[in-house]
């Protein structure tokens, strides 16, 4: 940590953070962000949003600690149980403890957006910051491929990608990313189009820096507050296509718990055991409003523009 | 300030009421719209069915349960399955036959005066003609024909007609004619098609496959009049029918992919049967004052299939110990109460020469008998291996069932579920470890399986024998090719039943398959419909009444 | 739905071009570029359809046939050819409107989609009636009630919409409001009582019967509609009211709304007299492109409610392996997008009078 001390003491800290004049770069970062977390606890549903997302984030990492039975075990004999003190959730067509599938479920599930995000963010970031920076055949072009891709609705074109690799998780990702990168990029080149007028680019430019040099170094990073609004509400449209291919049966694979996939078990006994189609379904519905939720405030935060 | 305040307040109601009032208009529609009680109508048979893998109505190339039933209430064929027991037949368009001494030729005496909807007359040359094209189009059912030496070199010479109603079958072998009657004449092949009709709508030498992949051109107590792919499906009694006229006018087939649809359209009153309930569903119905359950066992097996070619499952053992991993009792009362019934020989119940009940399904779930068998294999730690199932409803559970008893002997499965094209597709190209599958036979007789399931004429890769199961799992045992040959020309009835009883012990220890259930055709039907009649291999509408 | 919010500001961000030389220009470059969009998909469409490992073969031969009958069907269907002849014959079949044989139905791709769509566009026309109606006065009232209740109640509303999965939606709401209540009619969309009684003229069932004059099963058809309508209508309703209320926001704030108070007009004729006719085509495009995502909604919507349409049929083609038919399919929800987009474009060009 070469960074300034940070003071303990509670009255230090917030001295320091609403300094009038920042001491470093650091402290004025420092002080954005404390900005933006007030903004933040100032705007409820967002807040709210957010505990949600901590809680199921929670709930995944300590699944093992949080889950009551074995996820894998069978017991034909205690099929179709309703909620109870043993089952809180009642148990599957094969006698799975439905609570602890819905726990290890959070982990597929976040496992599904968080890698999305992973593959999508740079792809989007790189293709839409060059095009919108070179501009010219290669934006042209790059402009034209987005086009295609946004011309498919995503779970039309995840549908198809995903029938195209097989099913299962990994496929799913990659199928999902595919169909999710172009509003990225598209977004990315908006934002680019835009920096590349001001005069510390021009500046940058005229002291020699490399095309390269300056999307990575001075672009990107200006993208990224955008970036990041649109992937955490891009969240819930991701969590909504992984489960629908769950639902078809082209995500993940039994005996996994995936949400989705669960559900669409459940949809047999929905006259039935209702709960069984219920409780995965509230579980998709909770985590991507949460998302919804979140994203809504830190736009607010972050892009005040499309308030 | 104050005044905005005000002015908005007033404004606030008003807004609020135009949506309010979108609700109430809403509701007011739908709540009119209802109908109360919805009956289906008196003169007609309403079903929901899962239709979606109707693709044609040719005979000589539709291959699947809903055509199939389609095509046997609209298309008469020589003679037909005894609806009271599926092991005899009787007469349909055939009104008699007789058998030379030497079982070698069988005599079709047809039925006078009978038209085609079309208005031309029946004859034995439509019957000829028929049976003929299905072996020279080529689709999987010439195989029906081929099987039993009516070849596309041989079937001019062994299929003729003496004169315009009479149709003989000259044999290579001495089948048992109760077979061939079973196998060809009451098969949708020797379904009797309109030639004049077809051969006017001939496109490129296809005898009439294109025309007839969107309507049917023959006689029966039924026509089919509409065919909405994936929609619905309207059969009308047919005026001019030789025989007795249906007493349902129609016959309206809906296509209801969900279960759980088909159940609330049944208990609403909206489909007199339903067809593709799952077991949850018809536990619940059957308590219902409005709805009987009927169940009747047909001739289609669910099976673990092992590609035997290498790795563990090449060993008798291995294959003798997943049998031991299968909880059939357990599986038996849960999800496939309703669904089946557990059946480890590849005989079904009902069928000529099968074991019985008890005989026919000696195993249960015993992981030591189990894990004992793996080290005498050799896998004393078990070993690692791939299961592929398809979208048949219970394929899922059952397949997690076995995964889990596996793991606890120290075999992992993993399991992939794909779309059913591509499961045929890996299967046939010997390309998978295990898979789930179910296979139909079309005769009440052991020979029907064991000719398919067991019997491999050439195992060779390049043999392609892709229309036997039992190559697809590249397994051949010549000794038990040759039982099979001689248990099918046995003249005697008892040898042969002992002949076949050996073939389903040997093939229950050590074949390529663990058979788990034989499948029931369940349905649920309105008690104000009246004699649903069925088998395992027809089910007659035209004996429905309300 | 939130890429809906992404197209949908694409065109607010960038209203028009700048020195355009002339509408000629303009509209040959347009031209060109969807040309060119349009090709792309097709080549799209045809890759993943050839990637598909699904056996096109076997689907025609059924599980029985012979190896010989095997290879004779691969070749007529033209799968020994090199990949970039198939190519070639694919776009000239579309050139001729020609996607092939769909090999579930036996009938030509066209064929199918043409007697599968009218029922599609009967679904999402009365659930964007039904997103409009709602969507619009809620995302005024928001605008107008900004950061009061009702403006959090319609953004709770709102994101509740964007983030339900509407299988889900579509399974509950058919066990509570069909099996429970009894209030609408079942899946499919007519009952069988009427299904035979009527000729298609338009194929919509709702026009065809008022047509005739059978009041009784328009009643039928409309109970069918309502609850898949209603439910894909969420996602569009919160679309339709989060946009609506920006544009509001934004028009409430400039000065003529003053002025307009100022001279004494009344708070409600400022926002819909005067407010409101300028973000009228904003919403109108708005309106188009959640029209565009109700398509999508509408396959899983399909697959729930048993409705014979166009999203069902992509499903069962994708399940079946019939590659023809979900390339055709998919094709041609590209094609829309791509023509709803453009009209947007146009339309905004046209009309929006900051961009004249």
């Amino acid at each position: 940590m070469s960074a300034p001390p940070l003071e303990t003491s509670g009255t230090g800290l917030k001295a320091w953070l609403t300094a009038p004049i920042p001491a470093s770069p650091f402290q004025a970062r420092m002080q954005q962000l404390s900005l933006k977390w007030w903004r933040l606890k100032a705007n409820p549903s967002a807040l709210f949003g957010l505990a949600v997302i901590v809680l199921i984030v929670l709930a995944a990492l300590f699944a093992p600690l949080i889950a009551t039975h074995d996820i894998y075990a069978q017991d034909l004999g205690k099929r179709l149980l309703r909620p109870s003190a043993a089952h809180w959730l009642g148990t599957d067509e094969l006698g799975r403890d439905i609570f602890s599938r819905l726990v290890f479920g959070a982990r597929i599930t976040l496992y599904i957006a968080l890698l999305t995000a992973i593959i999508v963010a740079p792809l989007g970031l790189i293709i839409g910051t060059t095009s919108g920076y070179l501009g010219g055949w290669v934006d042209i072009v790059l402009m034209r491929v987005v086009d295609v891709f946004l011309a498919f609705p995503s779970l039309v074109l995840a549908l198809a990608f995903v029938a195209a690799l097989g099913p299962g998780i990994e496929n799913a990702i990659i199928a999902i990313a595919l169909a999710a990168w172009p509003p990225i990029a598209r977004l990315a080149r908006a934002e680019t189009l835009s920096i590349r007028k001001s005069d510390y680019i021009a500046a940058v430019r005229l002291q020699g820096a490399s095309p390269l040099r300056i999307i990575l170094g001075h672009v990107v990073p200006m993208c990224i507050p955008s970036v990041v609004v649109r992937l955490t509400l891009n969240m819930a449209a991701i969590i909504l296509t992984a489960a629908g291919l769950g639902f078809l049966g082209l995500g993940a694979q039994p005996p996994s718990p995936e949400w989705g996939a669960m559900l669409a078990s459940g949809r047999e006994f929905i006259l039935t055991n209702g709960w069984i189609a219920a409780i995965p379904g509230t579980a998709i519905l909770i985590t991507s409003l949460a998302f919804n939720l979140f994203g809504d405030g830190l736009r607010d935060i972050l892009d005040p523009r499309h308030g | 300030m104050a005044k905005q305040d005000q002015s908005t307040e007033t404004r606030a109601p008003r807004a609020a009421r135009y949506l309010l009032s979108s609700v109430a208009a809403v509701a007011a529609v739908c709540a009119a719209a209802t109908t109360a009680g919805a009956a289906t109508p008196k003169n007609a048979l309403v079903m929901a069915w899962n239709i979606d893998a109707i693709s044609t109505f040719d005979p000589a190339q539709v291959g699947e349960v809903v055509t199939n039933e389609i095509l046997q209430n609209t298309c008469d064929t020589l003679v037909d399955f005894d609806p009271a027991d599926e092991r005899r037949v009787v007469p349909l368009f055939a009104e008699r036959w007789d058998v030379s001494p030497d079982r070698k030729e069988i005599t079709f005496h047809l039925r006078k005066g009978a038209k085609f909807p079309s208005g031309n007359p029946v004859t034995a040359e439509d019957v000829l003609w028929s049976l003929r094209r299905v072996v020279k189009l080529n689709f999987g059912n010439a195989a029906t024909l081929t099987e039993y030496g009516f070849t596309k070199d041989t079937v001019d010479e062994r299929i003729v007609a003496p004169d315009a109603n009479t149709v003989v079958f000259k044999l290579d072998k001495a089948y048992p004619t109760t077979l061939i009657l079973q196998a060809i004449a009451a098969n949708r092949v020797a379904a009797v098609m309109d030639m004049k009709t077809i051969m006017a709508n001939e496109q490129n030498g296809d005898l009439g496959n294109k025309y007839l992949g969107t309507r049917t051109a023959c006689v029966g107590p039924y026509k089919l009049t509409r065919w909405n792919a994936g929609e619905s499906i309207v059969l009308e009694a047919n005026e001019g029918y030789w025989g007795k006229a249906p007493a349902l006018k129609r016959v309206l087939i809906r296509h209801v992919a969900e279960a759980g649809t088909q159940r609330l359209l049944l208990g609403q009153g909206d489909v007199d049967v339903a067809r593709d309930l799952t077991p949850e569903d018809v536990k619940d119905l059957e308590a219902s004052k409005d709805v009987s359950i009927l169940k009747v066992l047909r001739p289609q097996l669910f099976f673990w299939n092992f590609n035997v070619a290498d790795g563990p499952f090449s060993k008798e053992k291995v294959r003798l110990a997943m049998r031991y991993l299968i909880d059939y009792d357990g599986l038996g009362k849960t999800i496939m109460t309703y669904l089946g019934v557990p059946r480890a020989s590849f005989a079904q119940l009902g069928a000529v020469g099968a074991l019985d009940e008890k005989e026919g399904q000696p195993f249960k779930l015993d992981l030591e008998k189990a894990k004992q068998l793996l080290t005498e294999a050799g896998y004393p730690n078990g070993f690692e291996a791939s299961l592929i199932f398809g979208t048949l409803p219970h394929s899922a559970p059952i397949a997690q069932s076995v995964q889990q008893n596996a793991s606890k002997i120290g075999v992992k499965l993993s399991l992939e579920r794909m779309a059913n094209a591509q499961l045929f597709s890996k299967v046939r190209g010997r390309e998978f470890q295990s898979a789930m599958l179910a296979w139909q036979t079309g005769v009440p007789d052991a020979h029907g399986n064991a000719s398919r399931l067991v019997f491999n004429p050439d195992n060779r890769a390049e043999a392609k024998q892709t229309q036997y199961p039992s190559w697809r799992s590249s397994y051949q045992d010549l000794a038990l090719n040759a039982k099979i040959d001689e248990a099918l020309l046995e003249a005697d009835t008892a040898k042969r039943d002992a002949l076949y009883a050996e073939i389903q012990k040997d093939v229950m220890a050590k074949g390529p398959m663990a058979f788990m259930f034989q499948m029931y055709n369940i349905a649920g039907v309105r008690k104000d419909l009246k004699d649903w009649s069925w088998t395992g291999f027809k089910t007659y509408y035209a004996r429905t009444s309300k | 739905m939130s890429e809906v919010a992404e197209v949908g500001s694409r065109r607010f961000a960038s209203p028009g071009r700048k020195g355009l030389p002339s509408w000629v220009w303009a509209t040959g470059r347009t031209i060109i570029s969807v040309a060119v969009t349009l090709f792309g998909l097709a080549a799209l469409t045809f890759f993943i359809g050839r990637l598909l490992p699904l056996d096109p073969v076997a689907a025609v031969l059924g599980d029985n046939a012979t190896q010989e009958a095997y290879d004779a069907m691969y070749r007529q269907l033209g799968l020994d050819q090199p990949l970039w002849v198939q190519f070639a014959r694919y776009v000239w079949g579309i050139l001729h409107l020609d996607f092939g044989t769909a090999l579930t139905t036996g009938k030509p791709v066209m064929e199918d989609i043409a007697r599968v769509f009218p029922a599609t566009i009967e679904l999402a026309s009365v659930a964007i009636i039904i997103g409009t109606g709602f969507g619009i006065p809620m995302g005024v009232l928001a605008a107008m009630y900004r950061d009061t209740w009702i403006d959090q109640l319609s953004r709770v509303v709102g994101l509740i919409g964007y983030s339900a999965p509407n299988f889900w939606l579509g399974l509950m709401g058919l066990v509570l409001f069909y099996a429970t209540l009894g209030w609408v009619a079942g899946p499919g969309r007519i009952d069988f009582t009427y299904e035979f009684d009527l000729e298609p003229v338009t194929g919509f069932l709702l026009i065809d019967s008022a047509m005739a004059g059978n009041w009784e099963m328009f009643g039928n058809a409309f109970s069918h509609i309502i609850l898949p309508a209603s439910i894909l209508a969420f996602g569009a309703f919160a679309y339709i009211s989060r946009m609506t209320r920006s544009f509001m926001i934004e028009q409430l704030s400039q000065e003529y709304v003053v002025t307009a108070r100022v001279k004494g007009l009344s708070w409600s004729r400022t926002v819909w007299g005067h407010a409101f006719r300028n973000i009228a085509v904003q919403v109108v495009t708005v309106v188009a492109l959640s029209y565009a995502f109700l398509l999508e909604g509408a396959v899983l919507t399909e697959t729930v409610f048993a409705w014979p349409g166009f999203g069902r049929y992509l499903t069962n083609a994708l399940l079946a392996g019939d590659m023809n038919a979900v390339v055709g399919c998919t094709l041609l929800v590209g094609v829309i997008f791509v023509t709803l987009n453009l009209l947007c474009d146009l339309l905004y060009r046209v009309f929006d009078p900051r961009t004249r």
